[in-house]
């Protein structure tokens, strides 16, 4: 029978700003596919932009491809990854309309769900 | 009693014998639970705090929300690549995040089929992260000079603790920690107890107890610590990349509630004397209740880590 772990990496986390994921061993799984939950945008016209990184040690990240996820509604959005080596984390930023960032907010639960 | 003299009492079942991977184990005659990191976390899981009815985990207590997932590690680091477990490729690997104060904890929920002694094993290694260019570990408290054998990292690395959550009517926690510095960073190197039992959610719900969120879960106030035995210096091994596994038995008897001994490597200690602190009130719910947990909690801004090569949980009844 093959292997299978799901991890929440967040949970109920408030994001602002530019945010990373904690770093998240992976090299024994074949498949992962992210899954976030939006509970909750604050401010106006917020949007949460997200890239997945991949790394030689859990040190050194750089995107893993052109795909970037941007999302503005609350809701369960999910995407897969493919050959990304021993770590995987995710990068991104919450970002609203203009320059004013006080109160730009995006609550979320991050799931990364692996199959050996 | 040195450990010499403790295995010489003991008998050596044949059938151990026949199994390489157990044979570095000591167990006692009922095997609960052989984990082997090769094959999946085997039940080990994040623990997180109790939420309401409707599934909202706002309501989780702050300090008991972010005890991150453990994973299944190579043993993977910058200078050398994958380092691997003691055993194939994979140990669960406890992280904490690059923030002082902080803890992860993985638990392991069993119940109590009798009462009597019950035994944790494990080979372990413990780590601080390697200093990078984007965790500034090298800039952070507890970093030291290099002297070409002790490494700074050495004194980022905080503590780690094998403790159990059991409930026979009484609610108890049995529990030993490695305290390897102090909140201050300064190596201590010293086995310590908590002569208090952990605050739970129930007494944040009754109004009794509210923890900031780097709080220390198992017992809050660094003076509810008491050191037994004298210090041990384990081999963290210089630098931050080697794994080195070390060997850890501990004795409990759940028939008194109590601690009975603690073998780290060549070292044993006695911990028949080592108090163990009870709940007053009773909890519903728990009727047998069996847990172990493991935890590494940072004292500086400086990812730390807990290896399990694998767990051996092993009973007399």
């Amino acid at each position: 029978m093959r292997q299978s772990l799901s991890v929440v990496l967040e949970r109920n986390t408030l994001l602002t700003g530019e945010f990373a994921t904690e770093p998240y061993e992976v090299a024994w799984a074949r498949e992962a596919r992210w899954f976030v939950r939006l509970l909750e945008f604050r401010g106006t016209q917020t949007r949460l932009e997200a890239t997945t990184q991949i790394s030689p040690d859990g040190l050194q990240w750089c995107d893993l491809d052109d795909c970037k996820v941007s999302l503005r509604d609350p809701g369960l959005v999910s995407w897969v990854v493919r050959e990304f080596g021993g770590w995987l984390r995710l990068k991104g930023v919450v970002a609203g309309d203009g320059e004013a960032r006080e109160g730009v907010a995006a609550k979320v639960l991050i799931y990364l769900v692996l199959k050996g | 009693m040195t450990k010499d003299a403790l295995a010489e009492q003991r008998p050596r079942p044949a059938a151990r014998w026949a199994d390489p991977k157990l044979s570095r184990f000591d167990p006692l005659e009922r095997i609960l639970v052989f984990d082997d990191f090769n094959s999946g976390t085997h039940g080990w899981v994040e623990l997180l705090g109790n939420y309401d009815g409707r599934s909202d985990l706002d309501t989780v207590d702050d300090h008991m929300r972010d005890f991150r997932p453990p994973q299944l590690s190579s043993c993977t680091f910058f200078d050398v690549g994958t380092h691997g477990a003691m055993s194939g490729t994979y140990a669960l690997k406890v992280a904490t995040r690059p923030e002082a104060g902080h803890t992860a904890v993985a638990i392991r929920r069993l119940t109590m089929a009798g009462r009597g002694r019950v035994q944790f094993e494990t080979c372990f290694a413990y780590k601080s992260e390697a200093a990078s260019q984007e965790n500034q570990a090298a800039r952070q408290a507890g970093a030291g000079q290099w002297d070409g054998n002790t490494h700074p990292s050495e004194t980022q690395f905080g503590a780690f603790t094998v403790a159990t959550d059991i409930c026979d009517g009484v609610r108890y926690h049995c529990v030993a920690r490695y305290l390897n510095t102090d909140v201050n960073n300064s190596l201590r190197q010293q086995w310590v107890y908590p002569v208090v039992p952990e605050p739970t959610p129930r007494e944040h719900f009754q109004g009794k107890v509210k923890l900031p969120r780097t709080a220390d879960f198992t017992a809050p106030d660094p003076n509810d610590w008491r050191p037994f035995g004298s210090p041990q210096e384990l081999c963290y091994n210089e630098v931050p990349t080697k794994v080195n596994w070390h060997y850890l038995r501990w004795l409990i008897d759940t028939r008194t509630r109590s601690n009975v001994e603690l073998q780290v490597n060549d070292r044993l200690f006695d911990m028949r004397d080592v108090p163990v602190p009870a709940y007053h009130e009773a909890y519903g719910s728990l009727q047998n209740l069996l847990n172990f947990y493991v935890s590494v909690r940072t004292h500086t801004n400086v990812r730390n880590f807990l290896f399990l090569d694998s767990v051996v949980i092993s009973v007399d009844w």
